[in-house]
This record gives C-alpha cells, sequence and structure tokens, in this order.
C-alpha cells in the first residue's frame, strides 16, 4: 500500500470514494480496501502456484493428490471466501438503504431529489417546518443522518456523492429511498451516474456538509424572500417581462414557474447550472444567452436575442439573491 | 456469326463520355425555344413528367375534405405568384408568358377535367416542375398553405372574373399585386388584399394585425423577409415589399382597432380548458402558463398579444410550433420551446380561449 500511494494521491478531493467524509462512504471504502486486500492474496497465491507448476525441476504428484488440489483450492476455497465478502457487502445494505420508506417519512431530516433532464430539483423537509425548494445543490448538517427520497422526472438518473456515500438510481414511477451522514463538513460533488441523455456529462451537483447550527441558518434563510429582491430595480423588470417566470419561481416577486430550477437563492449556490458554470455574474449572463451552447439539449430556450445591458441586468439581480 | 470483342466495347464506353461532351462543346445542339421541341420529345416529356407526378404522389396524405379555411389567401397569393403565368378568371396570361417553353397552360381549362388528384396537384404546387419554370412553393417546411391553395384551384374552373376579385383584391379598386412595392400607398393596398382594410385579416388563415404589438409586426416582416418564419404567401408579399417601409405598415397597423372576438359560446367547455391551461400551464410536460410571457402590459414588446385572435390562425401556428416548423422573430426559440409539450386537445382548447377574450390587456 505504501508503494502505490503516490498513484492514489489523485483519488483524493470532492468527489472520491477513497477519501470518505460520511459513515456511508467509510464503509464503502473499507469494503473497498477488504476486497484489495483479498484480491491481492489470492493473487498472491496464484501467482505462487503458478511458478511452481512451471519450475524447471519438476515433481511429479499423484492423480488423487491433484485431484484434491483442484477440488480444494479451485471449488470450495473460492466458495468461501466469496461466501464471506459476499455476507460482509450484505450486511452493509440496510444501513445504506432503508427498505422501510415509512421510517423515511418521519426522518428528521429528508431531502427530496428529483432528477430532470439535466438538473435537480431539491425539497428539504424539516421538521417543524414548511418545505423549502431548491435546485441543484444539496446542503446538510453534519454528524446527523439525512434520508434522501430519490425520483425522475423523465428518464433514469443516479444520485451519488462519492465522497458520502454508495451509488442510488433514480427510476421515473419510482421513489428510492437513501440514507447518509456526514462526518466532515466541506463541499463535495455528486455527477449524475446513469447516462440521461446529451448533456447527461453537464449534471452534477454541489453537496455542502455544514456545521448544525449553521446548516438551520441556512435553511431558516433560504424559507423566506432574499433580501436580494428589492435591490436592482431593472434586473427584476427585465426577468418578469421576458417570461422568465413563466419556468422560475423568486421568492418574493410574483415569478413562480415550476419547470425549471427555483432561483430564489441562486446567487449564494456553490455552482451554476447543475455544478457546471462558475456562479458569478458573467456566468450566468452567459448561461442565459448562450444555453444551448453551455448545454446542449437543456429545457430552457436560449435568450441570445436580448440586448446586453438586458442580461447585464438579469445577471446582476440573480447574483444579488443570496 | 459475330463475334463480340469486349475490349473494343470497353473501349468505346469509355470514350463515349468524353464524345458526348465535346458535341456539348461544339454547340450544334439547339437550345432555342422559338422552334418548340419535336413531337416525340414534347410527348415523351409530357410523358416523364406525368408519371414521375403520379408516382412521388402515392406518398402524399390527402385530406378527406380539403380545408377551406386558407382560400382566400391562397387566391390572394395566385394573384401575385401564379396568374401571371397560368392567367385568372377575366385575366389572360401575358404574352411574353405564351412564349415560354412549355407553355404554362391557362389552369382554368386544363384543371376543368379530371387531370390530376388531389394529391397530385399538392405535389406539382408543392415541388414544382424541372425545366419547365414551374417553380416550387416558396417553403417545404409546412403543408396547410399548399392544401388551401389545392382547394382554390379546385374552385377555379367554374369561377367567374367578379369572384375572383373579390377573393384575390378584396376590393374594385385592383391594385396592382406583381411587381416590387416601394411606396407605402401602393404597398398599404397590396397587404389590405389579405389583411383587409381594417387590417382585420379575410378569412380564417390570414390574421389579425391591428392592434398587435408593433415591435412584434415589424419583427415578423423581418423574419418573413429574412426566410427564418415559413409561409410561402407572406415570405413573397415581404420580400417584394421595401424593408424601409416594415416600421411605418407595422405602425399603421398596431395603431389600428380590434374589433369584436371570435367568441364561439358553443365552446364554452373548451374554452374553459384552455384557460385553465393559459394561467397554470401543463406543468408535467414543461409546458408554462402561456400568460407570463403573453399578457402582461410591461412585457418585451416583440411577445406578441394573442386576444382575440382567429380561431384557426392560433392553431395552426401552435401547430407549426409543436412541429419545430413556425420560426419567427429572434425570439422564436421561446415560443418553441414551450410548445413542445402540447397535443392536439391542448391545441384546440388553448385556441378557443384566446381567440374568444377580448383584447383588454395588450
Ligand atoms: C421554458 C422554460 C424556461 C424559461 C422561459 C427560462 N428558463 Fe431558465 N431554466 C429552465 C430550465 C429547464 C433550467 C435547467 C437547465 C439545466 O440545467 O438543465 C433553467 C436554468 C436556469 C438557470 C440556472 C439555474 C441553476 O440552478 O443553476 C438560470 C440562472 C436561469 N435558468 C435563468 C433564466 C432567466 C434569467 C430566464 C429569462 C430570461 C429564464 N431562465 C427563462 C427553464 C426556463
Ligand atoms: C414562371 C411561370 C410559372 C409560375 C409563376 C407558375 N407556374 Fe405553374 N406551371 C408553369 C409551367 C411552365 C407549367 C407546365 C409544366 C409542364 O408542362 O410540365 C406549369 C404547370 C402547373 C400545373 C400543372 C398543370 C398541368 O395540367 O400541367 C399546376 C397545377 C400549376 N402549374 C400551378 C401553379 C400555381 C398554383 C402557381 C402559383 C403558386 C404556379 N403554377 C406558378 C409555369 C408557372
Ligand atoms: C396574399 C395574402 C397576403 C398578403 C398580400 C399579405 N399578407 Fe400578411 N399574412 C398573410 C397570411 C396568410 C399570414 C399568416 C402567415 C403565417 O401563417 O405565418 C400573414 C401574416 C402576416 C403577419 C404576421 C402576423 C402575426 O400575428 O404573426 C404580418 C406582420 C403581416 N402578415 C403583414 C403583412 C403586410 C405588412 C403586408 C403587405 C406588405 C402583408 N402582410 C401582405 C397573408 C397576406
Ligand atoms: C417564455 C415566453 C412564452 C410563453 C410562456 C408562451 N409564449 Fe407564445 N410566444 C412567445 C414569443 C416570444 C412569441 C413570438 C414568436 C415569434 O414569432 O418569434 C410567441 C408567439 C406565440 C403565438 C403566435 C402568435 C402570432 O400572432 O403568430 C401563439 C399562438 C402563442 N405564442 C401561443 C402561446 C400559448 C398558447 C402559450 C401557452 C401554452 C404560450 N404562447 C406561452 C413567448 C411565449
Ligand atoms: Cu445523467
Amino acid at each position: 500500500m505504501l508503494t502505490s500511494s503516490p498513484f492514489l494521491a489523485g483519488c483524493a478531493g470532492i468527489q472520491s470514494a477513497l477519501d470518505p467524509a460520511g459513515v456511508e462512504a467509510d464503509a464503502v471504502a473499507a469494503l473497498f480496501w477488504v476486497m484489495v486486500a483479498g484480491a491481492a492474496v489470492i493473487w498472491l497465491a496464484v501467482m505462487g502456484v503458478l511458478y511452481y507448476a512451471t519450475r524447471r525441476d519438476r515433481v511429479v504428484h499423484s492423480e488423487t493428490f491433484a485431484g484434491r488440489v483442484i477440488l480444494w483450492a479451485g471449488a470450495i476455497l473460492p466458495t468461501l471466501i466469496l461466501t464471506a465478502l459476499l455476507a460482509y457487502g450484505l450486511s452493509m445494505m440496510p444501513r445504506l438503504r432503508p427498505w422501510d420508506a415509512r421510517a423515511a417519512e418521519d426522518a428528521p431530516l429528508r431531502i427530496e431529489v428529483v432528477g430532470e433532464q439535466f438538473w435537480w430539483r431539491v425539497t428539504y423537509h424539516r421538521d417543524g417546518m414548511e418545505p423549502v425548494v431548491s435546485a441543484n445543490e444539496i446542503r446538510m448538517p453534519v454528524g446527523e443522518r439525512v434520508t434522501f427520497t430519490l425520483r425522475s422526472a423523465d428518464v433514469i438518473h443516479a444520485f451519488w456523492i462519492p465522497s458520502l456515500g454508495g451509488k442510488m438510481d433514480m427510476i421515473p414511477g419510482r421513489e428510492n429511498t437513501l440514507t447518509l451522514e456526514a462526518t466532515k463538513a466541506g463541499i463535495y460533488r455528486g455527477p449524475c451516474a446513469e447516462f440521461c441523455g446529451s448533456s447527461h456529462a453537464l449534471m452534477a451537483l454541489a453537496a455542502v456538509v455544514m456545521e448544525t447550527g449553521a446548516f438551520d441558518e441556512w435553511l431558516a434563510r433560504q424559507a423566506e424572500p432574499s433580501p436580494g429582491v428589492g435591490e436592482n430595480e431593472a434586473g427584476r423588470a427585465a426577468f418578469l417581462a421576458n417570461g422568465c417566470g413563466a419556468c422560475h419561481a423568486v421568492a418574493g416577486t410574483e415569478a413562480n414557474g415550476t419547470i425549471g430550477p427555483d432561483l430564489s437563492h441562486l446567487g449564494s449556490r456553490v455552482t451554476l447550472g447543475a455544478g457546471i458554470v462558475e456562479n458569478s455574474k458573467a456566468g450566468i449572463g452567459r448561461f442565459i444567452a448562450e444555453t444551448d451552447h453551455v448545454k446542449p439539449g437543456v429545457r430552457m430556450p436560449a435568450y441570445r436575442a436580448l440586448p446586453d445591458e438586458e442580461i447585464d441586468a438579469i445577471a446582476g439581480w440573480l447574483k444579488g439573491l443570496e | 456469326m459475330i463475334r463480340v470483342n469486349w475490349k473494343h466495347l470497353a473501349i468505346g464506353l469509355a470514350i463515349l463520355p468524353f464524345a458526348a461532351v465535346f458535341v456539348a462543346w461544339i454547340g450544334f445542339f439547339n437550345v432555342g425555344a422559338s422552334t418548340g421541341h419535336w413531337k416525340i420529345t414534347e410527348w415523351f416529356l409530357h410523358f416523364a413528367m406525368r408519371s414521375a407526378v403520379r408516382t412521388y404522389s402515392l406518398a402524399v396524405d390527402a385530406p378527406e375534405t380539403l380545408p377551406r379555411e386558407g382560400v382566400q389567401a391562397a387566391a390572394g397569393h395566385y394573384a401575385r405568384g401564379c396568374a401571371v403565368c397560368h392567367g385568372a378568371p377575366g385575366e389572360r396570361r401575358s404574352a411574353a408568358v405564351r412564349e415560354m417553353l412549355p407553355q404554362p397552360p391557362d389552369l382554368q381549362e386544363v384543371l376543368a377535367g379530371d387531370k390530376w388528384n388531389d394529391a397530385e396537384l399538392f405535389r406539382i404546387v408543392k415541388h414544382g416542375v424541372r425545366f419547365t419554370g414551374m417553380p416550387a412553393w416558396p417553403t417545404q417546411n409546412r403543408d396547410d398553405e399548399v392544401w388551401a391553395m389545392v382547394a382554390f384551384l379546385r374552385n377555379l374552373p367554374g369561377m367567374d372574373a367578379g369572384t375572383y376579385r373579390d377573393l384575390a383584391y378584396g376590393h374594385d379598386r385592383r391594385p396592382d399585386p406583381t411587381g416590387f412595392h416601394d411606396d407605402f400607398d401602393a404597398a398599404l393596398a397590396d397587404c389590405a388584399r389579405c389583411h383587409g382594410e381594417d387590417g382585420m385579416g379575410r378569412g380564417e388563415a390570414v390574421p389579425i394585425l391591428s392592434g398587435q404589438r408593433v415591435d412584434y409586426l415589424f419583427a415578423a416582416l423581418e423574419a418573413y423577409a429574412a426566410d427564418t418564419r415559413a409561409s410561402g404567401v407572406m415570405q413573397l408579399a415581404a420580400s417584394e415589399t421595401d424593408p424601409r417601409l416594415y416600421r411605418r405598415l407595422a405602425e399603421h397597423y398596431a395603431e389600428m382597432p380590434r374589433t369584436g372576438t371570435d367568441r364561439d359560446d358553443a365552446d364554452a367547455a373548451l374554452a374553459a380548458r384552455g384557460r385553465e391551461i393559459a394561467r397554470r400551464g401543463i406543468p408535467e410536460r414543461d409546458v408554462p402558463a402561456c400568460v407570463t410571457c403573453h399578457d402582461r402590459p410591461d412585457r418585451n414588446p416583440v411577445f406578441p398579444s394573442l386576444d382575440g385572435q382567429k380561431r384557426y390562425y392560433l392553431e395552426e401556428q401552435l401547430r407549426l410550433f409543436a412541429e419545430d416548423k413556425r420560426g419567427g422573430t429572434p425570439f422564436r426559440e421561446l415560443m418553441a420551446k414551450v410548445a413542445k409539450g402540447l397535443e392536439e386537445a391542448d391545441i384546440e382548447a388553448l385556441a378557443a380561449y384566446f381567440s374568444g377574450r377580448s383584447d383588454t390587456r395588450r
């Protein structure tokens, strides 16, 4: 392991199953290392036998002896090892994916994530609060078990934050449940892990793990309109005049569309456009004017025809929605 | 016994194309139209044309009954785009055209018999006829206009001059429908043949322009001329009008009052469903609420008003949008995305609703 560590340096970071930051990811990583160790032992044994069999001064063994070797080393031993590994792997299942969906309903924090071509609709259900709608980013408190209900609005997507846990498909017409508990605060990344169309590779989400107090403060702010709504009057007017509100909701304005992501607090998201564009005023402007270039096959029309000043004004206003 | 010498045959075949080019290059072959075709050539060309039309028309799906809604616009288009060559009731083909080879037939005469069925006529009008001067329809993107023309052609044989004049010109003054208009009054008189003196549109396929937003009308004219919006009828009308007149024409119509609505109380239930979609959209099919873009008084000036617009016209536009064939102004992509999720029943409901709405919130 020591000799291979330089090669593993690339496996650290915001999207790595080998640099776990959650209970489930720890388990997955442990499983991985156990498998690797087991595989290494078996590999060495096979190589040893190979060496033995191809030596120059070979010893001739009896047929009975050869038969026994095949029986034990070729059938019984692999069965035992594989059974043990399978039992170990399966024993982790109940924790990673609860079978009892009703328990999920009562979880103190449940995050509903719906995969859509090519973004994520996110709704927080926190005990004692009205549901809070957001998109393309999930935030969760460190050290608390969070339940995810996963659905799809169109085709199969898959939800996977390697640093926090295992992968789970989002299947149209089904609701899958996954629970995760983060152990380290930080920002992680989750790519869509099931091919879902032309911009599948451009569909990711940011997972922000926060201290519990900070998380609850953040969620409370999300439940209210952003103070930025009242600023930048020209930007807001242009947003409403150009029909953005047909597809997008912004709390505190009359925009209440539900076809695209909720933009109420767009300015404070880590990334833009489901993890593909830097969330800056320029990035927002580019996303609005060249949507189809930034993201081929996207369900939002490009507003190429809008004059630059209007794009700028809208982008400025949206960036201010923190 | 003659023995085929394969080697000589192969050499002969190899030389043949060069010989053909050489003969053409010398220029003995007479391309002049004055002497006409040889009888055998003429027979062969007609035979080939008829056979091709018959075969290709097999793929055409003709409607049970031809649509009547666009007949008036088709007549208006005929006056500009076809009558020069084919003549019209009360109007002879020009003498110059009669020297063409082949000579464009007088359609009142040839269509009197049952020479062509509807699908064959459609095929000829949509695609034209190669090597004859018979042009294709200006856009290949939509078929409704071509069917309307077929419906008009079916009426042509028995039509008297007065009926034709009323259909194609709409008034006794006979504006010159041909040629390029660079004079405002002449251009306006031409528009009025189809859009009416009052801008309310003659016939169901011609939209109401009066009271429409000026920036939208202007952008629509530019779109037709730039070939980004598909309509054989309007692309011809727009490209034969001086672009410098577009703004004034748009202003002229925008200022006119929109009178009455297309309300049909028999369809109250349909209109109610249309109203529901217009206000809430169909989120599960990614259709947003129409009113967010089409209702706000402070909206982008290029977003058109739909209130009281002709029902048939609205339906046809929505079908074109849904099939991604409508095109339009630089903002057309917005509407195309919106219409993707609309089904036929939604389109009928929406058209019933918007056509019945009075024009209050332009
Ligand atoms: C027809 C519906 C529709 C309209 C109209 C529309 N959008 Fe969008 N918008 C979407 C969809 C769908 C997405 C998600 C795209 C994706 O990432 O796949 C989106 C994404 C966005 C995003 C990125 C959001 C995020 O979470 O990163 C921004 C910003 C945005 N739109 C701004 C606008 C603005 C500004 C307008 C008006 C000028 C507008 N949109 C009009 C449907 C629409
Ligand atoms: C530039 C002259 C020209 C114009 C303009 C023209 N046509 Fe023709 N058209 C012809 C010629 C020439 C033929 C004969 C083709 C042939 O004999 O194969 C023809 C043939 C036809 C025929 C088949 C008649 C027959 O029985 O052979 C129809 C129908 C027709 N045109 C309709 C139209 C319509 C509708 C328009 C206007 C949209 C139009 N044409 C515009 C020249 C023209
Ligand atoms: C031969 C008939 C005809 C003539 C002449 C004509 N139009 Fe049209 N016009 C139509 C038809 C039919 C449509 C609908 C086309 C479509 O489906 O896109 C239309 C559509 C339009 C539209 C788009 C309206 C909308 O709501 O999108 C404008 C603007 C317009 N015409 C202006 C004019 C002007 C200006 C003139 C004169 C220069 C003119 N038209 C001449 C038949 C005509
Ligand atoms: C995101 C904004 C937006 C929404 C939402 C929207 N439209 Fe449109 N619509 C447009 C724009 C922009 C045009 C102009 C298209 C062009 O010609 O470039 C248009 C044009 C139209 C036209 C053609 C009008 C004419 O005169 O030719 C019809 C009909 C129409 N829309 C109906 C609807 C219906 C029905 C809905 C709801 C299902 C709807 N629109 C929702 C933006 C929108
Ligand atoms: Cu995907």
